[in-house]
């Protein structure tokens, strides 16, 4: 048959807990702001959703710089939040991003259980798609990875935000954690309707001459390529431990690397540091997918997720 | 479609071919690029746009994760050349430097906020301040405000004579005071005194910019800063490279690379 069958656009049609996408790739919280920089780039309404920054109650200035550094394959980051405050995102970012057609993931983090709920409360009317639970923010001391790294932390927020969320209710979890899969299915028992991962594994380098570290905030999160077979194990981990759907992420940066996380047993994937170091990657690794998904004459998605084969 | 200036000089990933390589100085090397249609840009069938002076190029370096922000040094819109000046200062900057002519490279550009060339007009002339390897983008400011016919005169800094680069080229838009091991704002200050300044624009090490600071602050002088930062995307979006800006509210973190690099030495921090 002709190759046209194979590529038509709705082979890419992806439901993610109810929410229609136009493919399964989806922009990282905090690598894509709020989509207005990279929209002056290419038509960012190209991309399956987006997930924003990650948001709080109240307005933060995040950590002082240094707030990068380049390791082999990846980069650390100590942003700390950053955020306009949940308010501000509502009224000056989110209708722009609607009127786009954009599938909106508000990504929501705090260091209180009231502070999570609170922010879950004011997007409950907004018209943000998906609610995706930020656990797992390695770069601030009070806040959300204390509620990630335990099952029954993990569990508990994730059953105070269910009762005052409207959206689907995903929960981004921690790779810094021994068991992810048991936090999967305490967030899963609590109501998720869907979980990602991983966020960024804490790391930190020394600068040899003045021995200090690198970053002022001492760690930061390690992300990019470095940490994509860490990311892919996790994601089989998961997902054959929960029945809702698996978002990966972590390292992606071309179309095989999505399909290893698909075949690992991810509905969608999320792509973060690849569009810091290539500003055209979402459009270029949709494009590789497609092609992909052509030349393995792959025409149901669904045959793809999950298709991992014993060895 | 590409009509309004913002479109023109909008960012673009690029493609560049090495076409000289000259030894400055020390650790300082020039290259000389030619600017080949980005895909993008090809795509939309524009013309790459024209930086203006304190724009940065954003460079993907071979065998490095991050791209690296490098000013623009002078760029000829008839030829659509790009100079860039790179002093090696660690791993990314050395490999750059170390490329051969001919070789290609991937670079968004340009971006960031250009020094204000227009409000030179109104102080009648501009005065350069640069510390080292950030007299790279005052290189092309000044060419740019003597194509104008405005007055420049320039206070460069340099650590040693192995280190001094651009001199020759400065005194052709002025005259120069050269500083080798000394402050270079001490000059300044001592010029200052005598002869009303123009609007200053400024690149360097934080120590001379903190210093500029306070020479112009009692004296109410106007300046513009170039200022550096450890950069991700180079856009905007990513938010780590922050530096601290005075804001009506106290304080605010401003990103270098979509507010700045170019901010009003008022507003800036200097912690
Ligand atoms: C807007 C702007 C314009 C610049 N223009 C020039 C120029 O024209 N010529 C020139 O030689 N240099 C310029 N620099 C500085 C140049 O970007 C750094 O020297 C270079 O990134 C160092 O990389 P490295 O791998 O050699 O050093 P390493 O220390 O190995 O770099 C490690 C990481 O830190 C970052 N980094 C280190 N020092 C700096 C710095 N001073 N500024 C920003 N990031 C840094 C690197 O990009 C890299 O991500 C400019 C910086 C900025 C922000
Ligand atoms: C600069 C930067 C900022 C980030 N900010 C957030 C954030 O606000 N909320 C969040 O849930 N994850 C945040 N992340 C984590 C990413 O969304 C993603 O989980 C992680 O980087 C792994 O994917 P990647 O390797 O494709 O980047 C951030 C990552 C980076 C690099
Ligand atoms: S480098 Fe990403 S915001 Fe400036």
């Amino acid at each position: 048959m002709s190759e046209k069958r194979f590529a038509a656009k709705d082979v890419l049609i992806t439901d993610l807990c109810g929410v229609r996408l136009k493919n399964p790739l989806i922009a990282a919280s905090g690598t894509f702001g709020f989509g207005r920089e990279y929209d002056e780039l290419y038509d960012i309404s190209c991309w399956g959703a987006i997930s924003v920054k990650g948001l709080t109650l109240h307005p933060r200035l995040g950590n002082p710089p240094s707030r990068i550094a380049e390791s082999a394959s990846g980069m650390l980051n100590s942003v700390g939040l950053q955020n306009p405050g949940v308010d501000v995102f509502i009224r000056d970012e989110l209708p722009w991003l609607s009127a786009r057609g954009l599938v909106v993931i508000a990504n929501a983090a705090g260091s209180t259980e009231d502070e999570y709920t609170e922010v879950v409360r004011r997007l409950a009317d907004s018209p943000a798609d998906i609610i995706e639970l930020n656990i797992s923010c390695p770069n601030v001391k009070e806040g959300g990875l204390l509620f990630g790294t335990s099952p029954s932390c993990a569990g508990a927020i994730t059953k105070a935000v269910r009762r005052v969320c409207r959206q689907p209710l995903m929960v981004k979890l921690s790779p810094n954690v021994s068991d992810i899969a048991g936090i999967a299915r305490a967030v899963e028992d609590a109501g998720a309707d869907a979980v990602s991962l991983i966020n960024t594994l804490t790391g930190m380098l020394v600068d040899t001459r003045t021995r200090r570290p690198v970053l002022a905030n001492v760690t930061g999160g390690l992300s990019g390529p470095a940490i994509k077979p860490v990311a892919i194990r996790m994601v089989r981990d998961v997902s054959s431990a929960v029945k809702v759907p698996v978002v990966g992420m972590g390292g992606i940066s071309s179309g095989d690397d999505v399909a290893q996380f698909m075949i690992a047993g991810a509905s969608a994937v999320m792509i973060g540091t690849a569009n810091i170091v290539d500003p055209m990657a979402g459009p270029r690794i949709l494009g590789e997918f497609e092609r992909f998904l052509v030349e393995e004459k792959i025409d149901d998605l669904s045959t793809l997720v999950g298709s991992l084969k014993a060895k | 479609m590409m009509s309004s200036d913002k479109e023109l000089n909008s960012p673009r990933e690029r493609t560049a071919t090495i076409i000289s390589k000259i030894h400055a100085a020390s650790d300082v090397v020039e290259l000389i690029m030619e600017i080949n249609e980005g895909r993008e840009a090809a795509m939309l069938g524009s013309r790459f746009s024209s930086p203006l002076p304190g724009q940065f190029a954003h460079i993907a370096v071979p065998g490095s994760f991050l791209r690296r922000p490098l000013s623009v040094a002078g760029f000829d819109d008839e030829s659509g050349r790009l100079r860039i000046i790179v002093r090696r200062a660690g791993k990314g900057s050395s490999a750059l430097a170390s490329l051969p002519v001919g070789s290609s490279l991937n670079l968004l550009f340009p971006l960031g906020n250009p020094f204000p060339m227009e409000l030179i007009e109104s102080f009648g002339k501009v005065w350069i301040v640069a510390g080292g390897i950030g007299l790279a983008p005052l290189l092309f400011a000044a060419r740019r405000a003597s194509q104008r016919r405005l007055a420049v005169r320039s206070f460069v800094g340099f650590r040693d004579d192995t280190h001094v680069f651009g001199v020759e080229e400065l005194e052709e838009y002025g005259p120069v005071s050269l500083v080798v091991g000394g402050v270079v704002t001490e000059r300044l200050s001592e010029v200052m005194d005598r002869e009303a300044p123009g609007l200053i624009f400024a690149c360097g090490p934080a120590p001379m910019l903190g210093a500029l600071r306070l020479v112009c602050a009692p004296r109410g002088v106007r300046a513009f800063v170039s200022l550096e930062e450890r950069m991700g995307c180079g856009v905007g979006a990513c938010l780590v490279c922050n530096c601290g800006i005075k804001s009506p509210d106290g304080f605010a973190y401003k990103r270098v690379c979509a507010d700045g690099p170019v901010f009003d030495i008022s507003e800036v921090g200097f912690e």
